[in-house]
């Protein structure tokens, strides 16, 4: 059992590489705006079901919460549209690492200080170490 | 032009936690599927308005290509739901090491392969050593947060 959810966690991380490797050379073809309008309107469209149906009931309404919460929506395109420029470039693989180097750097900056209401984490070493390697990795991919 | 590329990727990823931190708050407020219909839903209107000003006209659309391009999110959206399923039962650390190297698995046979449209870029030994290093940090990511968890 552990097993099976361990091998379709990894399943659905290929899954995002996948959409990653689907939108560069779609960016490409129509743009990248429409490229990402595809990926958040089909997304919308799959999640609004997953609400309709999975969803528990009575739960409270968006517009009851405070409005910096909403604002991931608006952060969601800044990353899907760099998805879509950065992969051509430079490669999947690369692009991947570079996204968990700038999640390790966000997790010792913004942590640190419990920016954007994170519970605060002091930078301790093992991140450090972890944050080099990852360049580290970078500079290995960049020699091809 | 490789650095500036590096560098929007970093970005990327930075931004995206951001985003991931407020949507964790939210969906602990009305549920994961409602904060990822909003973060969908707001993000298609925010694309939708940069079309309508700022997209050049191209002689392919959206209709035109492939449909399997299309894809792209029917392999997105299964990850959130997987992964509300897997840190219940196996933790958020080992389901996040578990995904990414999914990612990493699978990016790697895409750039080698040239799967999907892509261009083609060999598995190399500097490649394979950028993995290797990646191993290791992700070893170091793991093990710091069994520490936070001894802690509180």
């Amino acid at each position: 059992m552990q097993f099976l959810l361990i091998l379709l966690t990894f399943m659905g991380g290929m899954g995002l590489s996948v959409e990653a490797g689907l939108l560069g050379p779609l960016g490409s073809e129509v743009g990248e705006l429409w490229a990402t309008f595809s990926i958040f309107a089909v997304g919308a469209a799959l999640t609004f079901l997953l609400m309709l149906f999975f969803s528990p009931r009575n739960i409270p309404s968006f517009f009851s919460q405070p409005p910096s919460l909403l604002l991931g929506g608006v952060l969601g395109p800044v990353y899907v549209v760099i998805l879509t420029i950065a992969t051509p470039n430079i490669g999947i693989a690369m692009t991947m690492i570079g996204i968990l180097a700038g999640q390790i750097f966000k997790s010792l900056i913004i942590d640190h200080y419990g920016l954007f209401g994170t519970t605060e984490r002091k930078i301790d070493v093992k991140r450090i170490i972890a944050l080099a390697f990852i360049i580290i990795s970078l500079v290995f991919m960049a020699q091809g | 032009m490789t650095i500036i590329m590096i560098f929007l990727a970093v970005i990327g990823g930075a931004t995206l936690s951001i985003q991931a931190a407020l949507n964790g708050r939210l969906g602990g407020n009305v549920g994961v599927f409602k904060s990822a219909f909003l973060t969908f839903s707001v993000g298609a209107l925010v694309t939708a308005l940069l079309i309508f000003y700022f997209e050049p006209n191209h002689a392919v659309t959206l209709m035109d290509v492939p449909k399997w391009q299309l894809l792209g999110a029917m392999c997105g959206v299964p990850y959130i739901v997987i992964m509300v399923l897997a840190v219940q039962k196996i933790g958020t650390a080992v389901a996040t090491v578990a995904v990414i190297f999914g990612q990493l698995t699978m990016s790697v046979l895409i750039d080698n392969f040239g799967w999907l449209g892509n261009e083609a870029i060999a598995l190399s030994p500097s490649r394979l050593a950028a993995l290797v290093c990646l191993a290791i940090a992700l070893f170091f990511i793991y093990s710091s947060g069994k520490v936070e968890d001894k802690k509180s």
